[in-house]
């Protein structure tokens, strides 16, 4: 048959004339009766009409709506199931949908530069010399520089405020391909000395603080205390290195500050970034960095660690921001890719169940002409029904899962923000609703349209066990069981790790500590004095407090994410290219700090007041520190100096260690000590007094309420300083872990939806198979079987599955624990612990979802189970 | 049907080529078609209105034939219908290829 595209639009006419098309037949077939009254009668009206009508109509469609029609009725008719069918593939879609939109956007998705295909990131940080020696010697990469991000003040516009910024090379926007929105890009030469005070904001800063005007360009405003011109206005969405930079400036190169150059100050050891230039390729840009990395080497003014960054090797940019959260993301992935297997493996093992009881309806569909094509037919667009049901409710749901998947990712990742549920993650539900409709529908269509209709219409349908769908059953049960155990070890890992996390001693108290930071300008503290005078005075109005118990002031809190550090030179140890000058966590606190935050004095004194501007310079070490550099002998009274000064300082005395960094106790690449100064003596990058301090303050009751104090406080003693952040110690604390803490609520609600499914799963085979066996189990009881009997009887069928399920699920967990050994702290990838805790877990809810039926089956009166059907 | 035993049930798939056959005469309305196939067979080929009426509408459908109300011979309102090109043609083709199968069953009917 040819199906021509006129007859097709004949078709469409047929179709909407059918009323008039039926009129015209009926005149028709009276015209032709009349005329042949004579004849004997032949031929059926009433089959003429509906062949004809067929003819016009679409009868795909209409079976399909008829389908439709009768699938919405039969899910409407078992409220129950629908819910729960439709709830658990919700829960499955909605998970994926959020997972797919954060995997779209941060791993899959090409980054949002110009061709970001040839963007690279040379591992391992620069000094400034390592930037302007890469310019001059490459050829096959434009490379650029960044640092991370760091807070500035702006002040000028509106009340002081304190922003992340970026220091970056003048060619950082040009490598990356961006164009600003209004204004320019840094021009060449714009990090040069005298040329550098320029910036370029974020959009979301210039909309919030300058009214999104395009007159900002050229206007003057204040950072750091330092005048810079406004020159451009980056577009929206833009976020990098961070997402929370708001501002960019220009990186100072300047050969002729020599310790500024080639030194680490203000973070001037920084990632570079590169462009891949058009025909290089890969190999040669690594043969390069080695080379330039060298030649680098050899032109330091100080010793430097033998091989410095020789090791560097090139990553695409894309992998480096991204970074260890890919690993993160991939275990979501799959977890959320489990559930989503658990729910269909349920639905599937549900229809079969109703497959079974609902034989005598479709052998009577059957016996009435349906064929077997047009059963599976019928069965699927009910599957596909429900699957549409959990798919709209699962796209609803994709909203809150994606809100809580964010949560377990940290919140700095660039992006991140503009992960949202779009057209694609709609598609993409689309495709998943009828991948599952026909995953779970296709084998339990087939198995009720396999009947055999004399025996079921004779009625001795309820009782036949057909062996196959029976024992496929059971299969699924075991499958899920399977996935259960993988997730279940997966979130049983992770909650054990966060009790590791928890119970960490990390060598401080920060009950009722809190915490404001306050951060005047670099330049308030070029005289020493008066910014010494500003905390004494802070400090002595926040003792006065009610309520107030001890107070301090140091220039970080333990992880709060700053980690100042120092070169330092130790006595009697020369540097050497193989002994570096070590770099050491450099805390700068007031007398009171230690016992406030009840860090012990372990030999020698702690700081007193005494300890002053004018006194000798006093050091403490933490124990690691002494341990490392004066094994087996005692450190007070020997000397260290900070690289680059001339005086050297005394250990005063050692204090136990402290978790400044991670509450894991690990510390950046690089560091290799902790020590304490006292505030009045201290110093930080470029030899100045931190200016940025964090007043600690611990209460006798609860602190929330003293906090507005304390910072009123504050703002009072000098409006032109910004306060920060007001935080109490324990929430920053369970805040640097606050997204460890999310991955694993994440993974154990997956974890736990998974099991309760695997048990309304159990549950369901295990009462099905009873009502199945009702005869036999009269049978068996007639001839004596007692209760126990029946009980072991029907238990013993399930638990086989269950057993089997897992034994392959401790299999596949170890691959799973594996996959997430990455974020896992003091706990074993096959903790035999948790391993043997989910076992038993699983197995005592296994007993449990099936022992009801089974008792029930026990409590059967044989003669009426005998009378069944 | 087919009780008869002077009519004959007609094969299916042939229908479709009787009708357009009995058209290439002129137009005829339904009850026409029937009588011709009727008369022409020697009352052998009887076609009811429950396969007729569709097969109709089959060939409408597909555009081998075309319809026209118009006056039957007693003045009544009837359908006539018509042979189209594209029927013509349809019927050339079918009637080819029914010799050559009836050449084919007539072969193994007589010698296997």
């Amino acid at each position: 048959m040819t199906l021509s595209l006129a007859r097709f639009c004949r078709h469409l006419l047929f179709f909407s004339r059918r009323d008039r098309l039926e009129q015209e037949l009926a005149e028709e077939i009276e015209f032709h009766r009349a005329l042949k009254q004579d004849d004997p009668a032949m031929g059926n009206i009433t089959v003429a009409r509906e062949e004809s009508r067929e003819v016009w109509s679409f009868m795909a469609i209409e079976h399909f709506w008829q389908d439709l029609k009768y699938a919405s009725r039969m899910l409407r008719r078992s409220p129950g199931f629908t819910a729960l069918a439709g709830l658990s593939l919700a829960l499955g879609i909605g998970g994926n949908a959020a997972m797919f939109s954060l995997v779209n956007t941060l791993l899959i998705r090409p980054l949002p530069f110009h061709q970001p295909d040839r963007l690279i990131r040379i591992t391992s940080v620069y000094p400034v010399a390592g930037l302007v020696l890469f310019q001059q010697e490459s050829r096959a990469m434009d490379v650029a520089q960044v640092s991370s991000a760091r807070d500035y003040n702006l002040t000028g516009q509106g009340e002081a405020v304190r922003l992340a910024g970026s220091a970056v090379s003048a060619n950082l926007f040009s490598v990356l391909g961006v164009p600003v929105e209004i204004g320019r890009a840094f021009a060449p030469g714009d990090d040069r000395p005298g040329s550098d005070s320029s910036v370029i904001l974020s959009h979301a800063l210039w909309t919030s603080r300058f009214n999104a005007d395009p007159q900002v360009i050229g206007r003057v405003v204040t950072i750091d205390n330092v005048d810079r011109t406004v020159v451009g206005v980056m577009p929206a969405g833009f976020s990098y290195p961070a997402a929370r930079v708001q501002m960019w400036i220009p990186k100072r190169v300047d050969p002729s500050k020599v310790v500024a150059y080639y030194g680490e100050v203000d973070g001037a050891f920084s990632p570079l970034i590169a462009r891949l230039r058009d025909g290089a390729t890969l190999a040669q840009a690594r043969g390069e960095i080695r080379a330039i990395t060298a030649h680098l080497d050899s032109q330091f003014p100080w010793p430097m660690p033998r091989n410095f960054n020789l090791d560097a090797r090139v990553i695409s940019l894309q992998e480096d921001m991204v970074g260890d959260v890919r690993r993160k993301l991939l275990v979501l992935l799959a977890s959320v890719g489990i559930v989503l297997l658990v729910a269909c493996t349920n639905v599937a093992s549900l229809l079969l169940a109703r497959a079974t009881t609902r034989r005598k309806e479709i052998a009577l569909r059957a016996s009435l002409g349906a064929g077997r094509f047009r059963i599976v037919r019928q069965l699927l667009t009910e599957s596909l029904l429900l699957a549409f049901t959990g798919g709209v409710a699962g796209l609803l749901l994709a909203f809150a899962a994606l809100s809580i998947f964010r949560s377990a990712l940290p919140i700095n990742l660039p992006g991140l923000a503009e992960v949202a549920i779009d057209v694609r993650v709609a598609g993409f539900v689309a495709l998943l609703t009828l991948a599952t409709g026909l995953a779970f529908g296709i084998a339990p269509a087939l198995s009720a349209s396999q009947i055999d209709l004399a025996q079921t219409m004779r009625g001795g349908g309820q009782r036949a066990t057909r062996g196959f769908w029976a024992r496929f059953r059971g299969w699924l049960i075991a499958a899920e069981v399977t996935l259960t155990v993988v997730l279940l070890v997966g979130a049983g890992l992770l909650t054990r790790s966060l009790q590791a996390l928890v119970d960490i001693d990390p060598g401080f108290r920060p009950e009722r500590i809190l915490t404001v930071r306050i951060a005047p300008n670099q330049s308030f503290c070029k005289e020493r004095a008066r910014c010494i005078a500003l905390y004494d005075e802070l400090l002595r109005r926040a003792r006065q407090v009610p309520g107030v118990l001890d107070v301090a002031a140091a220039n970080t809190v333990p992880l709060d994410g700053q980690f100042p550090n120092q070169p330092m030179d130790i006595e009697d140890r020369p540097h050497t290219a193989d002994f570096p000058a070590p770099m050491f966590w450099a805390g700068a606190i007031t007398a009171d700090y230690l016992p406030l935050m009840r860090i012990p004095v372990l030999a020698g004194r702690g700081f007193s007041e005494a300890d002053s501007a004018t006194t000798a310079g006093a050091v403490l070490l933490s124990e690691s520190t002494a341990r490392r550099y004066w094994a087996g002998l005692n450190p007070v009274g020997r000397h260290l100096r900070i690289a680059g000064e001339t005086r050297w300082r005394t250990i005063v005395g050692v204090v136990g260690d402290v978790h400044q960094s991670s509450l894991s106790g690990g510390v950046p690449p690089g560091i290799g000590g902790a020590m304490y100064m006292p505030y009045s003596q201290s110093v930080q990058a470029g030899n100045e007094l931190p200016a940025a301090m964090n007043l600690l303050v611990r209460t006798t009751g609860d602190p929330a309420p003293i906090a507005q104090q304390i910072r009123a406080l504050a703002v009072e003693q000098n409006p032109n300083v910004p306060v920060g952040r007001v935080e109490a110690m324990e929430s920053i604390v369970s805040g640097s872990i606050s997204d460890f803490r999310s991955t694993m609520g994440v993974l154990l609600s997956f974890a736990i939806t998974a099991l309760v499914l695997a048990a309304i799963g159990i549950y369901g085979l295990v009462s099905h198979s009873v009502i199945q066996r009702t005869y036999e189990i009269g049978v068996r009881m007639a001839l004596g079987a007692s209760k126990p009997n029946i009980v072991g009887l029907i238990m013993g069928q399930s638990m086989r599955f269950v057993a089997g399920g897992v034994v392959a699920g401790v299999g596949a967990a170890v691959a799973f624990a594996r996959l997430m050994s990455s974020l896992l702290y003091g706990v074993a990838a096959t903790d035999p612990v948790t391993f043997a805790g989910v076992i038993v877990f699983l197995f005592g809810i296994a007993a449990m979802a099936s022992s009801a039926p089974a008792w029930r089956a026990a409590q059967m009166d044989p003669l009426k189970s005998l009378r069944v059907d | 049907m087919g009780a008869n035993n002077k009519a004959i049930e007609i094969l299916p798939g042939t229908l479709d080529l009787l009708i357009l056959r009995a058209l290439v005469g002129g137009p005829r309305h339904g009850y026409g078609i029937a009588q011709r196939l009727r008369q022409v067979s020697d009352e052998v080929l009887q076609v009811g209105e429950s396969s007729l009426y569709p097969a109709l509408q089959r060939l409408l459908l597909n555009g081998w034939v075309r319809a026209e109300w118009g006056a039957s011979d007693n003045n009544r309102r009837a359908r006539y219908y018509t042979i189209t090109a594209a029927g013509r043609k349809q019927l050339a083709s079918e009637c080819a290829e029914f010799a050559r199968m009836m050449g084919a069953i007539q072969k193994v009917l007589e010698t296997a």
